[in-house]
């Protein structure tokens, strides 16, 4: 443990080089994947087959700049700005009804200066912020029924706001999911939780059971569609399950050494973009079954080591925020390779720090320098 | 900070972090399934995807008569195809191809501005035209070799040989027939594309090499054919008829030396119709209102009525079509007669000129009627009367069991498609009268091959062979490949009733009917035929010869029918001719006789 090693050193406080390095080869790991993935259909498309890369290092650059910058400062200096940012998500999402950017048939983008910007990824850095504030002000309130709903009801209408103008479940789940499980560690119950689950499970079992036998499937909505496409994706190979089926050939055909870096079949415009959220079957393809665990081993480092972090954080609001952190990158990773390997029906997710994106690199590396910040404020005995 | 809140808090986050290795464990289990289980299953459906299959053609069997003379062979063709996303000048490459293919500017620029791989905007391009597209080297043009079917005599035997389609497969004839032979094994280039189907360059290509078809050596001679296919159109325009056919075939094997049936039409191109003169012929006459009409229709035909006219020229009339055979089925007759014992060569007759069946009144040609004669004059002088006779005291029953035992109820077996069945009554439904005209080839019908073999096996000494082309398949530089075989039945008739009939048929030709195919130093036997078509009473007949040679162990059968001729229609006037010179020319040929030796 890197920790270990320090305690006998001069420093008081902490730097937790390991989280740092972590990311730094996810990071790296990322753009050599994205740029693999990427340059055929770029020379193609754009006529040079660094496209992708280029504006994937660029936004990673600034991600690490403002990485650097939030972990100099005092975590506690944003919780007064809690408030102010669940409005800025809030209104962010609006500005989307007359200023979004379509993309593959989903209005998801703000332009801000020549960047575009995802509005959902603002709500998820605001939504830790908030509940982590809420959480640690209301104290022993938590236990009660009213606080404990009041912190599941807060984040409710910034996740309906995201389903239903940027018609981007996947987000929405990912908040909702970060605030359960920000609410899960802050209560010291686990009863209402173990029932919450098995209600999710239920509702999605009848839901699936009913959608499987129903005889007319014309009168389907494309995500009922997407739920047969999830349990035969041969059976629409041609429509909803082409993607499923594209990912399965990559990840199949990668065997357990895979084919080798660079030389995926699939992602020459088989899966299409397959540098968002399909990478994870191309480092399948390429990387093979060992590469792919050695990534969610990473990933797994990456959770244990803020697991840490919020152990030994110096108080309640700096815990959660690494909680909050900390459910955002396993949520996401867990629900990527999921929807990868078509173990849940397919929905728009990203793999944290490898997926092209650059608004979701740049608010991840800005969690990340929180996180390092409330690593600094350990003290080292308390270890 | 109360210190019991921080105590569950962290157990909690532990509890996190184990329910996220928990389930991160279970998707190391679904990739382990995917890429270990799974992964033979799912890689070669990613293989498939993968690779493009461009097919290499085989080049087809050549088809080589006795001689060794080839008469079906292959020709380089090339075709044009354009690969879309190779294409950097679309206006040259459609002012290009339209120019050289003599396509619609139209239809080449739909296809070379459609979306898709590879499109092909021609085949069957000649050589020289293909090299000069490729000379003019433009990105996304395609140009690939391949081979087309040539047939070096145009039309000679084209109803037999039959020709080939677009992908080099047989459309009717031996061609069809013999396709499995002929055709070979296609072979494939296998290369690797992205998902527009570019193929990528570093994954190689495989190749399948495709397997040549064999060759096809068939019994036909194309001197003999040639000089039959003259001798038909000779008579088709002398006697203004509409159509000629002429078999010629060994009795002895059933190899056929010759199938003539003109009109005969372009084996190159098959798809062209004769030039139509103004539509006066025979049924246009009874329509009262398609004078003018008429003419116009043959510019405009639909598409099922360019099908019926093409398919009508490509008919093979000696085996695709049947007729009453009228007297040349006498020998047929005769030799049921004879086998039965109700007939002997001696058995003497009296003809009136006609003879009472029931009520029926039916007449012999020789309406003064050829008085008393015995069975041989009987049959020299193509007795209508005393042939009823022999039908009527052979008996229903025998007859219709001799009918089948010669085989005229199941068809010959010819090596080429469509062989017409014969039409024949009911065995019930035979009564007297039935069995009065069948006596003389009337009231049924057969189809000339069938005719002509059932006499080959009463003159051959009672051995039905089966009439074919196909002799034996080798291989491209000539190792045999396979020796083609076919069926004999034996014991027909006797090889007494087969002497007589022989010798009977030989009288036929030196001193009855049949005697303009007499030729001077050979004995021919023969037996012509002059059948009206249905409905009767039109003036519209068929005129038929049968004669073999040399007429005590006959090696050459030929059969000449004219259908509709003008003018003079009687079979041993018009087809006898036609046998005699066939003959004359070709016994030499074949080593039956020798002028030099009398």
């Amino acid at each position: 443990m890197a920790g270990k090693a320090k305690r006998k050193g001069q420093s008081e406080y902490f730097f937790d080089y390991s989280l740092l390095l972590i990311i730094l080869f996810l990071l790296g790991f990322g753009l050599v994947m994205i740029f693999s993935t990427s340059s055929y259909e770029a020379a193609q498309d754009y006529g040079r087959s660094t496209f992708f890369l280029e504006k994937q290092l660029f936004a990673s650059i600034l991600g690490l700049i403002a990485m650097i910058v939030v972990a100099n400062i005092p975590y506690h200096f944003w919780a007064k700005f809690a408030g102010l940012a669940y409005a800025v998500a809030a209104v962010l999402i609006l500005l989307i009804i007359p200023f979004g950017k379509e993309a593959n048939g989903a209005k998801r983008w703000l332009i801000v200066a020549g960047i575009s910007l995802q509005p959902a990824e603002v709500a998820k850095l605001a939504m830790i912020l908030c509940l982590a504030v809420l959480v640690s002000k209301m104290g022993k309130g938590i236990r009660k029924a009213k606080g404990f709903f009041m912190v599941l009801m807060v984040p409710v209408p910034i996740v309906l706001m995201v389903w239903r103008i940027t018609s981007n479940m996947s987000s929405a789940i990912i908040i909702m999911g970060i605030a359960i499980l920000m609410l899960f560690v802050a209560s010291p119950d686990y009863k209402k939780f173990v029932v919450m689950a098995l209600l999710v499970i239920a509702v999605a079992a009848v839901g699936i059971y009913a959608i499987v036998n129903l005889a007319d499937t014309s009168g389907l909505d494309f995500r009922g569609e997407r739920i047969l496409a999830w349990l035969d994706p041969e059976a629409y190979a041609d429509g909803k399950g082409f993607q499923t089926l594209q990912a399965l050939y990559a990840i199949g055909s990668g065997g357990i050494w895979g084919k080798g870096l660079g030389q995926s079949m699939q992602k020459l415009g088989f899966i299409p973009e397959a540098q968002n959220d399909m990478i994870f079957s191309i480092i399948c393809e390429e990387l093979g079954l060992f590469g792919a665990i050695s990534i969610i081993l990473m990933f797994l480092m990456l959770i244990w080591r803020l697991m840490v972090i919020a152990n030994n954080a110096p108080d309640l609001f700096g815990a959660l925020l690494v909680v909050g952190v900390l459910g955002h990158i396993a949520i996401q990773v867990i629900l990527n390779i999921a929807v990868v390997t078509n173990t849940i029906p397919n929905t728009g997710i990203s793999l944290p720090f490898i997926s092209y994106g650059g608004s979701s690199v740049m608010f991840l590396l800005v969690e990340m320098g929180m996180v390092l910040n409330v690593a600094k404020r350990i003290q080292l005995k308390e270890m | 900070m109360v210190e019991n809140n921080r105590t569950y808090i962290r157990k909690k986050i532990v509890v996190v972090f184990f329910l996220c290795a928990f389930v991160l464990v279970g998707l190391f289990g679904r990739l382990f399934y995917l890429m270990v289980w799974r992964t033979d299953y799912y890689s070669q459906l990613a293989t498939q995807l993968h690779e493009r299959e461009r097919s290499i053609k085989a080049a087809r069997g050549r088809i080589i008569d006795r001689n060794g003379t080839v008469i079906a062979d292959n020709r380089t063709v090339c075709t044009v195809s354009v690969i879309h996303n190779q294409i950097e000048d679309p206006e040259a490459i459609i002012k290009l191809l339209t120019e050289e293919l003599g396509l619609t500017e139209e239809y080449v620029r739909k296809r070379v501005e459609k979306y898709s791989s590879i499109e092909r905007i021609k085949s069957n391009v000649d050589k020289e035209i293909g090299d000069r597209i490729r000379e003019a080297d433009l990105a996304g043009v395609k140009v690939d070799e391949d081979y087309k079917r040539y047939y070096p005599y145009d039309d000679l035997a084209s109803k037999v040989l039959g020709f080939t389609g677009s992908d080099n497969q047989g459309i009717i004839g031996l061609e069809v027939i013999y396709e499995e032979y002929l055709a070979g094994k296609s072979g494939t280039i296998l290369t690797v594309t992205d998902a527009r189907g570019v193929e990528v360059d570093e994954a190689g290509e495989s190749r399948i090499e495709p397997i040549d078809g064999s060759d096809l050596h068939i019994s036909m001679d194309m001197n003999i054919q040639s000089y039959a296919t003259q001798l038909a159109y000779q008579a088709m325009e002398t006697k203004e008829a509409e159509s000629v056919s002429i078999i010629v075939m060994n009795p002895q094997n059933g190899e056929i030396l010759a199938m003539v049936n003109t009109p005969e039409f372009d084996l190159n191109h098959p798809y062209e119709l004769p030039v139509e003169e103004p539509a006066e012929g025979g049924e246009a006459a009874s329509g009262e209102e398609n004078g003018e009409s008429a003419t116009a229709d043959v510019a405009e035909l639909t598409g099922e009525e360019l099908q019926n006219a093409l398919n009508k020229m490509w008919r093979n009339g000696c085996i695709n079509d049947t007729y009453e055979p009228g007297s040349t089925f006498k020998v047929i007759t005769a030799a049921a007669g004879l086998e039965s014992g109700a007939v002997s060569k001696s058995s003497s007759f009296y003809c009136p000129g006609y003879v009472m069946v029931e009520d029926r009144r039916i007449r012999c040609h020789k309406t003064t009627g050829h008085g008393s004669e015995d069975f041989v004059h009987a049959t020299m002088n193509s007795c209508n009367p005393a042939f009823v006779t022999v039908g009527l005291s052979v008996g229903r029953d025998a007859f219709y069991d001799y009918f089948k035992q010669f085989g005229l109820l199941t068809k010959t077996g010819v090596d080429l498609p469509g062989e017409a069945g014969t039409i024949m009554h009911k065995k019930e439904n035979i009564e007297a009268v039935e069995l009065a005209t069948m006596s003389f080839g009337q009231s049924f019908q057969i189809s000339p091959i069938q005719l002509v073999t059932t006499i080959s096996s009463i003159v051959n000494g009672g051995n039905r062979v089966t009439p074919h082309f196909g002799v034996e398949v080798t291989d491209k530089d000539g190792n045999l490949v396979e020796t083609l075989q076919y069926p004999v039945t034996t014991g027909i008739v006797s090889e007494e009733t087969s002497a007589t009939m022989r010798e009977i048929l030989e009288m036929v030709v030196s001193e009855g009917g049949g005697k303009n195919a007499a030729i001077e130093g050979v004995a021919i036997g023969g037996k012509t035929a002059t059948s009206e078509t249905l409905p009767r009473g039109r003036g519209v007949y068929i005129a038929s010869f049968v004669g073999f040679a040399p007429a005590d162990n006959p090696q050459v059968i030929a059969i000449a029918i004219i259908n509709h001729p003008k003018g003079q229609y009687y079979g041993g006037v018009i087809a006898a001719p036609i046998v005699r010179q066939l003959f004359e020319n070709i016994l030499p040929y074949l080593g039956i006789m020798d002028y030099n030796e009398e």
